[in-house]
């Protein structure tokens, strides 16, 4: 196999949350397959995320505070703004300066190396840069769908139009890019993040949520499934991990539907088998997803998940009815009845666990490397 | 770097040439640009004439990955070269690319890992049709449905669209060896070649693969001459080519029974294949017609009966009378089949059922195929049919054009006694120019058609611009006692070919064009061009045409697209908005003024109407604006101020209201100042989950809800009729207690005052008249509410059949159907009398008030109609099916409903045998229900609402 050198070009090296651990964790696999990995960052992380003692690969940040918005004049006055234009100005030359940065770091990179940009913010300094003949891979780590509703919609469309390729988290996120007249699309999972020795032997009456406190994880809408699904279950209890900008008004929320005594609000917690060992079923109640790793982490352990089919990335991941149970999305009933079905049979629980143990599998860091060393291939003939 | 260690090519892409030297370079270079570097491009020359050969031959010496090669003698088609080209080829997989089309840059890439990770023989890709010389770059995607996302498949058995609708080679990608292994080559000599190979291809195969993505760029020109009457000819030729291919592939299908497929096949056939020359014959003389039904009968006459299944019926038709040689009757149905929509004949009705023509009914096929009921011209009026309007006359002089014509009258829909009056219209084709319109001299009504003449002093009175108005299209207008229908015209035999001589002055000078030029439109209707017949204007259309391009026309083009886009924008919704929200700021709210809506602006109808109602019955002093929606406002008073919706004078309206009224939703962008107060009526209490409750409002994304929030915080009251409002509506779109107004609805007060009514209420009574309902014995309404499935509006479909239920009860009760109003219905004219459709009534409450028993299954309407204390069954044939596809219920209806909840249609019937005991054992259930779902309607709302915000407005102001 090759030797490369691989780039990865980020919006931070380690903002707390699920792209900077994907991306820790591909950097540290590739560097034990014998690449030399490089991650570039942007702008420093607001709330860093820890690396470890001597990670296995170097990293490097463009700026030392994070760069200002673009600025554009729409009206006549904005443009007898001549300090907002200077501004700019100064913006664009901190930009090819930080870009001018980059390109050496794409220069000095031998040949067959590969540049992987994990967020489009990010791809708008690559684009500016020398990529010294090196292919670009170009990535976006949420669904189509989510995209949507955000302003990296158009960013996708216009900066990742030219890359060597642009990676999405399932094919049927890829054929909804390709719908939008992208022809460089492909598609690549997460791995599994972990894969304890020791599964959940499913015996505590507990479901277990972990995900931030915010409306993208729709704790909300779970207290409401739980609302409906709890009386009819007594004896089991609610562990919701985590924590956020909502816990306040969800706590609120959980007080008024009468929940406190069967919802524990347990926290974040760094120890994720440990909480997910402490479970029987995993419910995840998000808006809107990736390829979530929570979902991932839970089967590794054996805990049959309930959760929205959100994302084409749930649906790959849970096979529905077969090593967990999914409900459409915003559709609390479905989810409590999901959840219900779970918790009344143990029967149930063990065999979608112990699949869900056997299935995820399929996306083992052996598994994922290979396919990304196929890719390198691949995109050098 | 790894190096692959042996140099075959991943593929060979062959491209095939003849004649055409100029492209042939741009073709090869969108190959060698390919993202894909290990591909070969073979350029084929089918033993051109031109420099083609040369050229190949250079571009081969430019490039160690070309290669060219030349056939012996021209082979007049592209198979020969195609197999050529593959008989050299190295690569591992082949593909093919015409010398004027291109393959878009990652199309080697995406097709090369499609076919190594599934294995595939063949990969096929979406194809994007070029239009080269069109304006605005139009670009037309082929068989798109197929290619939405990627699919595998074992065998073409499991997608049969794929084999009959994509029948072109050069989107795909095929493996080399499975290419020779199954001996796939082009036939020679055979148009259509494309068809046979695809199919044998898609038949050979073990494993094909679809991907989304656009791999292959079919640049095509638009702007093809007119077709001559020659040309026309040499199409139907061609169709026996076409016939033949198709027999060689049912003989393949055959060999290996895949009856599935040919039937299909046979269905696209019909469908599609056949359309494209029907089209030509209505221009073509008898004997030209006849060979080519000979031709078709051939082929089509074997077709199984199912064939015709899932075909429209103007489709199944056609069909039937062309293997039977019906001129006559098939004429007007091609007309129809290009033009759907246009009433082309003038229609039979026997035993209740509606017929496309008199002749062929003795044969059951035939009366099952002709039958046209479910086509709803019979129920329609006049002013909503697009009739067949056939040209009979045609001539010119210098002056101008005399026409003649005849209007088809479908089932005397135009009454021998109507007033009749008619003119044409001709319209520039380019949108938005000149219109001019002549009179007609003379119409005459003539039984089964209308016939007219109209003298047309063109060379005075039209007045084109010239150059952008080339093409002008011609419409009759009759008006039949006083509604209008418009019709085009159509051309069919009637010879143009004489045609040419009519002067015009354009204003911009006889320079730019000095004749009319009449020629039949791609949909065969009389329209006319604008030629170049004197020297002058012959050599300046030339240099007009040359100079196009230059520098000073381009920046006049761009200026005169930059003119258009302002006003676009103008009228724009975003600068609507901006601009509404400045009326805000500074324009003054006029005292007085109410603005009030219905659904929308769809009706004059509901609380809002019956608070408009109200206030004029006082005398309240108020100014009444009313908005309403589409083209024009039907049914709205006489006295008020009328702005349709989303218009200028609407936003105005809006932005200087004292008052906001409605019962649905301004739109939802739209501030409301503080100054205005916003009274919103709502329209039905609820069993299915609403706003917030609803699955698709709680997924959103924060930022999507909170403008959501904001419109509904708008509302400053939000009228409700009772608890069980207050416990749904209330929390779902989060109103807080204060907003609430417990009066009850006040489109429900005629209901409430109805109850105890000895007489039938005047408004129910002009219903009945109007639509000639009998009030001598009973009327039973059915009101079902609409489906939906994956969030589509399912089409209406009787869950009973209806001409069962009217001869089973059609002497002892009429009855009403009333559909939601997403959904419509037509009713055969079998059941005319015992069943009327009052579905188009605007409102609702007549309806109501003349009905003595409903069926509904769970629409709202439930909650109003129980107020009248009058009977209710509830048919709820598919109620899991209803909840789950919907979003879930707040109550469960056949727990809490106040009548007989039915499932099928013999319970239903046996229910409705006896409407008394109906009445008599569910009283109880009925009062009891009222008072849970609805009771705060006593009958007084529109009063209490104008007492409390307008009851101090003396006559004063």
């Amino acid at each position: 196999m090759t030797q490369r050198d691989i780039i990865f070009v980020a919006n931070e090296v380690n903002e707390l949350g699920g792209v900077a651990r994907w991306q820790a964790l591909m950097a540290k696999l590739f560097a034990e397959s014998g690449h030399r990995v490089t991650i570039v960052g942007i702008a420093p992380p607001e709330v860093p995320m820890d690396l470890g003692e001597n990670p296995p690969f170097s990293t490097v940040t463009l700026y030392d505070e994070r760069p200002p918005g673009r600025w554009q004049a729409r009206t006549l006055s904005d443009r007898a703004n001549l300090r907002a234009r200077r501004r700019e100005a100064m913006r664009e030359a901190d930009m090819r300066r930080a870009a001018e940065r980059l390109s050496s770091v794409f220069r000095a990179a031998r040949p067959g190396a590969m540049i992987i940009v994990t967020q489009v913010w990010a791809m708008e300094w690559v684009a500016l840069a020398d990529t010294a003949g090196h292919p670009v891979i170009g990535m976006s780590h949420e669904s189509y769908e989510y995209s949507r509703g955000s302003s990296r919609f158009q960013r996708v469309e216009r900066y990742y139009k030219e890359t060597d390729r642009l990676l999405l988290l399932t094919r049927e996120d890829a054929d909804l890019w390709i719908g939008r007249g992208l022809n460089n699309v492909g598609y690549m999972p997460n791995p599994l993040p972990m894969m304890p020795e020791v599964p959940s032997e499913r015996t505590e009456k507990v479901v277990a949520s972990i995900g931030r406190l915010g409306h993208q994880k729709g704790i909300d809408m779970l207290l409401d499934a739980w609302a409906e699904a709890a009386p009819k279950h007594p004896g089991w209890l609610l562990k919701i991990y985590g924590s956020g900008p909502d816990e306040e008004a969800l706590r609120q929320q959980c007080t008024r539907l009468g929940l406190d005594g069967s919802v524990e609000w347990a926290g974040q917690t760094d120890d994720v088998a440990g909480a997910l060992r402490g479970a029987s079923v995993f419910v995840q109640s998000s808006r809107g997803e990736g390829f979530p790793l929570a979902l991932l982490e839970a089967m590794a352990c054996a805990v049959p998940c309930a959760a929205f089919d959100c994302a084409p990335g749930v649906r790959e991941i849970i096979r529905d009815e077969e090593d967990g149970l999914l409900a459409r999305p915003g559709n609390v009933s479905e989810l409590a009845h999901q959840l219900g079905r779970l918790m009344e049979d143990a029967a149930l629980r063990d065999t979608m666990g112990e699949r869900a143990r056997t299935n995820v599998q399929r996306y083992s860091p052996a598994a994922i490397c290979e396919r990304w060393e196929e890719l390198f291939t691949f995109l050098e003939r | 770097m790894s190096q692959h260690p042996d140099t075959t090519p991943d593929i060979s892409v062959v491209v095939i040439v003849f004649n055409d030297a100029a492209r042939l370079p741009t073709a090869v270079q969108s190959v060698l640009d390919q993202t894909l570097r290990n591909v070969e491009v073979i350029i084929a020359d089918d033993h051109s004439t031109d420099a083609s050969f040369e050229v190949a031959q250079q571009l081969a010496a430019r490039s160690d990955r070309v290669r060219a090669i030349q056939l012996p003698e021209n082979s007049g088609g592209c198979g020969e070269p195609r197999n050529q080209g593959v008989a050299v080829a190295r690569g591992r997989y082949v593909m093919f690319l015409d010398s004027d089309d291109t393959l878009e840059p990652n199309a080697c890439r995406n097709m090369l890992e499609a076919a190594e990770s599934t294995g595939a023989d063949l990969v096929s890709g979406l194809c994007l049709r070029v239009h080269t010389d069109n304006r605005h770059g139009k670009t037309v995607k082929w068989y798109p449905w197929l290619y939405r996302e990627t699919r595998t498949f074992d065998s073409v058995a499991e997608i049969p669209d794929l084999l009959v609708f994509d029948t072109l080679s050069t989107n795909k990608c095929y493996r080399r060896e499975f290419l020779i292994d199954s001996g796939l080559v082009f036939p020679r000599g055979i148009h259509y070649e494309d068809l046979l190979f695809s199919a044998q291809a898609y038949l050979a195969a073990s494993r094909i693969t679809l991907i989304p993505n656009t791999v292959y760029f079919w640049n095509v020109v638009e702007k093809a001459a007119e077709k001559s009457i020659s040309n026309r000819r040499h199409e139907i030729n061609n169709f026996a080519d076409r016939v033949e291919i198709h027999r060689r592939i049912d003989r393949i299908l055959a060999e290996q029974g895949q009856d599935e497929l040919k039937l299909h096949k046979d269905r696209k056939f019909l469908k599609h294949d056949l359309v494209l020359y029907l089209r030509d014959l209505p221009f073509l003389d008898d004997e030209y017609r006849h060979h080519f039904a000979e031709m078709a009968r051939g082929y089509i006459q074997d077709f199984s009966q199912e064939a015709y299944e899932g075909l429209s019926p103007i489709h199944r038709l056609c069909a039937f009378l062309l293997l039977r040689e019906d001129w006559k009757n098939l004429t007007p149905a091609i007309d129809t089949l290009i033009n759907p929509g246009k009433v082309s004949s003038s229609l039979v009705e026997r035993d209740g059922r509606v017929y496309w023509c008199a002749e062929h009914l003795d044969d059951p096929v035939g009366r099952e195929i002709l039958d046209v009921t479910d086509l709803g011209y019979h129920a329609k009026p006049v002013q909503r049919l697009a009739l067949r309007n056939q040209v009979t006359a045609y001539t010119e002089s210098p002056t101008g054009v005399t026409v003649a014509g005849a209007l088809v009258n479908p089932l005397g829909v135009i009454p021998p006694n109507a007033k009749l009056k008619a003119e044409l219209e001709f319209r520039a084709r380019r949108k938005s120019l000149q219109t001019f319109r002549f009179p007609v001299q003379s119409v005459k009504h003539e039984g089964v058609s209308v016939a007219w003449q109209a003298d047309v002093p063109l060379a005075a009175k039209l007045r084109p611009l010239g150059i952008i108005d080339e093409v002008w299209d011609v419409r009759l207008h009759l008006t039949v006692d006083g509604e209008r229908t418009t019709s085009r015209l159509t051309v069919g035999q009637t010879s143009l070919e004489e045609g040419g001589a009519v002067r015009v002055r354009p204003r911009l000078g006889r320079m730019t064009a000095d004749r009319l030029q009449p020629h039949a439109s791609a949909k065969g209707h009389l329209a006319f061009r604008l030629t170049q017949h004197g020297r002058l204007a012959r050599r300046t259309s030339m240099l007009v045409q040359r100079n196009m391009q230059s520098p000073p026309a381009e920046l006049a083009k761009k200026m005169a697209r930059k003119v258009v886009a302002a006003r676009k924008d103008l009228h724009s919704g975003p600068r609507k908005i901006e601009t509404y929200h400045r009326m805000i700021r500074l324009l003054p709210v006029r005292t007085g003024t109410v603005v009030f809506e219905s659904h929308l602006g769809k009706q004059y109808s509901d609380s809002p109407r019956a608070i408009y109602e109200e206030m004029r019955r006082r005398g309240v002093p108020f100014k009444a604006v009313w908005s309403y929606a589409g083209e024009r406002p039907t049914g709205f008073p006489k006295d008020v101020e009328l702005v349709r919706r989303w218009s200028w004078p609407y936003l105005r309206a809006l932005a200087q209201a004292e008052f906001w009224i409605d019962n649905q939703g301004f739109p939802l962008k739209l501030n409301k100042r503080p100054e205005t107060t916003y009274i919103q009526t709502w329209h039905g209490s609820a069993l299915k989950r609403m706003g917030f409750d609803e699955p698709k409002y709680r997924i959103k994304p924060e930022h999507e809800q909170s403008a959501y929030q904001e419109a509904i915080d708008r509302f400053d009251y939000f009228v409700v009729r009772g608890r069980h409002d207050e416990k749904t509506l209330a929390p779902a779109y989060r109103i807080p207690e204060e907003k609430l107004l417990r009066t009850g609805y006040p489109r429900n007060d005629a209901l409430v005052r109805a109850k105890d009514a000895e007489t039938l209420d005047p408004a129910a009574r002009e219903l009945a008249d109007r639509l000639g309902i009998r009030t001598d014995r009973p009327v039973v309404l059915y009101a079902p509410t609409f489906r939906e499935q994956n969030g589509k509006v399912q089409k209406f479909e009787f869950p009973f059949d209806i001409d069962a239920f009217a001869d089973r009860f059609g002497d002892e009760f009429t009855l009403l159907i009333r559909t939601h109003y997403l959904n419509s219905v037509t009713l055969p004219p079998s059941v005319a009398g015992r069943v009327v459709n009052v579905s188009e009534e605007p409102d609702i409450t007549p309806v109501l008030l003349l009905a003595d028993a409903m069926i509904t299954d769970y629409s709202s309407v439930m909650f109003d109609y129980a107020l009248l204390q009058r009977p209710m069954v509830f048919f709820t044939y598919d109620w899991e099916e209803y909840v789950d596809n919907s979003r879930g219920t707040y109550f469960d209806l056949s727990e809490q409903a106040p009548g007989p909840v039915v499932r099928t249609a013999e319970d239903l019937f046996r229910v409705l045998e006896d409407l008394q005991s109906l009445a008599s054992e569910h009283e109880a259930r009925l009062k009891e229900f009222v008072t849970q779902y609805g009771e705060y309607d006593r009958g007084d709302a529109a009063a209490r609402i104008v007492d409390r915000f307008f009851g101090n407005r003396g006559d004063a102001r």
